[in-house]
């Protein structure tokens, strides 16, 4: 996760409730049990004060008789935490009763720690008790007998603390565990919830990266209903940014063309001319025919980013443009012949194709003496790749004088003729470089098999 | 010969015009679709120069207007859309070759005079006829080697008569293909320069063939 992403504040802001609620759910659930604990061991001791009582009054009218022995040997084993004490009060020489766990012990007494009773007359508190053991102790003032004979006794019974000590530090262990496990877990789905929740950013992430590299034009696949809208809105935007660099390119288009009839007037005009001043106008006006020729280009070029999506049958073009070649040159009597498999499509724009193929078949019909060739072969992608794309090439031949391996060599530069003597912009080779390098093609000049010009393509093949 | 310009920017159909006057052809000349298609359907041209961004009718629709209509003279576009798409567009539509603007002039001179000679079967751009020769360049006729001089209806005639050579020309013939469309049509003009070309060339050349026209041929007898 990314400081500064949505993943993180979302994660960030459950984690916080998350740490912050368990310690509080923690605390409550603890101080319920611990209450319930308290309430159930508090009335196990009230039970066994008022079984001792009762167990002590059993006897006559002249006062109490030692109580049985009962209740789960907890009273007989010595200093099991658990006992009981009958101390006769008001002065009598009665001998303390108490039960055999105490082995002869002495019960300290809430009433001689100066603790008040409650409304049930029953005096509460923990004390230490014997054998170093903290014992939780009910103590009650009750009288024996009546009359003369009634006796005033302090009747308590202890249990021992630890025994809900123990079962509270059990429970607080087995709680925190549990608590602690819900968290994690509570994060771990938390962190899954805000992956798989996001994913979709993450898709138009990809998306929006495909647009930017002209896989795509417009942000496709379905969204979730929150982010439809940004969809939509991000496709209305990319949309309409088409249409204005549309408009642009068109606006380029009609200006340079525009410019074109005036200049041709311009070099018409002076050309009947032989004034310092027509000779000026002439070169000036070759001059704007040149950059009007290479900002058209540019244009061009520059609108290609974005359209990459489109494809191009080879077949077709190549045929088209053979025919109107083969009128072109008619008087030349050239034949042409095109070996191109059925299908070979190229990954591209119609018009481009045909630039580059119809200034190559330009080049190859004004040199060649009888005859001009057109190979195409398809590359698939190895192993069966679809992504790595494969290649089409294409190999445009003549037979007439071809050029030299140093001219050959020599990098194509826009606006250089090979050769000054023939007609043409002298643009043909290096537009169909940079054509090419724009859809990480390869253009390269060799040596025909006739001995004449062979120019050969490589460009992107549509799967 | 007779030229047709259809083009609409009034500067450039004019140069056109004088250009092409001077190269020695009769020329006629419109500016929007609708009037060049009208004159391309109606008059026998030797060459149409047609630019393609016309006003009331696309320039491409006028050529294929005509060649639906089976009018088949030999057509160049001119135009500022140089792209191989609109060349294949051009070429589709049934034009004979394609000039992209701007132009230099002789290039264009050179393109028509090569159209007007493959349209009269010629491979070459000077044309002989026994002792005469018809250097189509540079607009010249020399007999047995020396320079004639013509006046420019004189010229037209003659180089008419040599791009037809061998074949009968009848007179309506001449005058559609010799003058302008608003020129005064009277045929016996053209007995007139007939009779003025013989004294220039050999008179046995130019045969009258009764009730059909002319021809140029090789005096053989």
């Amino acid at each position: 996760m990314k400081p500064n992403s949505l993943a993180l504040r979302l994660f960030l802001t459950a984690a916080a409730w998350v740490l912050s609620i368990m310690p509080v759910a923690g605390y409550i659930i603890y101080a319920r049990y611990h209450h319930e604990m308290v309430t159930a061991f508090d009335a196990r001791i009230s039970l066994f004060l008022a079984v001792v009582i009762n167990d002590a009054e059993q006897g006559s009218e002249e006062g109490p008789t030692e109580p049985d022995y009962w209740g789960e040997g907890l009273f007989v084993q010595v200093h099991s935490g658990w006992y009981w004490q009958m101390k006769p009060l008001d002065g009598k020489p009665a001998e303390i009763m108490q039960s055999r766990s105490l082995a002869g012990d002495y019960l300290p007494l809430p009433s001689e720690n100066d603790v008040e009773p409650n409304e049930k007359e029953v005096r509460w508190a923990n004390l230490p008790g014997p054998a170093e053991q903290a014992v939780r102790v009910a103590e009650m003032i009750y009288q024996f007998g009546t009359g003369k004979s009634a006796q005033r006794y302090s009747v308590a019974v202890a249990g021992r603390l630890s025994e809900v000590e123990d079962n509270l530090a059990a429970f607080r262990s087995q709680l925190i565990q549990a608590l602690a496990l819900a968290g994690v877990g509570l994060l771990a789905a938390t962190l899954f919830q805000v992956r798989f929740g996001l994913f979709p950013l993450t898709r138009m992430e990809r998306a929006l990266a495909a647009i930017r590299s002209g896989e795509a034009s417009r942000l496709e696949g379905q969204l979730p209903s929150e982010v439809r809208p940004l969809q939509q809105e991000l496709n209305a935007l990319l949309k309409s940014n088409q249409e204005i660099v549309e408009r642009a390119r068109t606006h380029v288009g009609n200006l340079a063309h525009a410019l074109k009839t005036p200049l041709a007037v311009l070099l018409n005009e002076a050309s009947g001319d032989d004034s310092p001043l027509a000779r000026k106008v002439i070169e000036q006006a070759d001059t704007m025919t040149a950059q009007v020729s290479l900002y058209l280009d540019r244009a061009r070029m520059a609108a290609r980013i974005g359209v990459i999506g489109s494809v191009t049958e080879v077949g077709p073009v190549t045929e088209s443009l053979v025919r109107a070649l083969g009128r072109l040159y008619r008087d030349k009597d050239l034949s042409y012949t095109v070996d191109c498999p059925p299908g070979a499509r190229f990954k591209g724009e119609r018009q481009d194709l045909e630039e580059m193929l119809g200034n190559l078949l330009d080049n190859a019909s004004k040199w060649a003496h009888s005859s001009v060739s057109v190979a195409v072969s398809a590359l698939p992608p190895a192993n069966g790749d679809a992504a790595a794309g494969g290649w089409l090439h294409i190999h445009v031949d003549d037979d007439g004088p071809g050029l030299t391996a140093d001219q050959r060599a020599e990098p194509i530069a826009r606006g250089r003729r090979l050769d000054e003597t023939k007609p043409g912009s002298g643009l043909g080779h290096s537009i169909v470089a940079d054509l090419a390098y724009c859809y990480s093609g390869k253009f390269e000049l060799d040596r025909s098999e006739t001995g004449g010009l062979s120019a050969r393509l490589t460009l992107p093949l549509a799967v | 010969m007779r030229v047709l310009i259809v083009e609409d920017d009034r500067d450039l159909n004019r140069q056109l015009v004088s250009a092409l006057s001077d190269a020695g052809y009769a020329v006629d000349s419109a500016f929007d679709g609708e009037e060049g298609h009208f004159l391309g359907d109606t008059e026998p041209y030797d060459v149409v120069i047609l630019d393609t961004g016309l006003p009331k009718m696309d320039g491409i629709r006028v050529l294929e207007q005509w060649r639906r209509a089976d009018r088949n003279m030999p057509v160049i576009i001119l135009t500022a859309r140089d792209r191989w798409s609109d060349k294949v567009a051009g070429m589709d539509a049934g034009a004979d070759d394609y000039v992209a603007k701007p132009f230099h002039m002789q290039e264009l001179l050179a393109r028509v005079r090569a159209q007007v000679r493959r349209a009269s079967g010629h491979a070459r751009s000077d044309i002989e006829c026994g002792p005469l020769r018809l250097d189509t360049k540079t607009a010249r006729v020399t007999l047995n080697g020396q320079p004639i001089k013509l006046t420019s209806h004189e010229y037209r005639l003659l180089a008419y008569l040599m791009h037809h050579n061998e074949r009968v020309v009848s007179r309506s013939e001449l005058v559609e293909h010799l003058y302008e469309q608003d020129f005064d049509r009277d045929s016996n003009t053209i007995e007139v320069f007939i009779g003025r070309l013989r004294k220039k060339i050999p008179p046995d050349m130019i045969k009258t063939i009764r009730g059909l026209g002319y021809r140029l041929s090789i005096d053989e007898t």
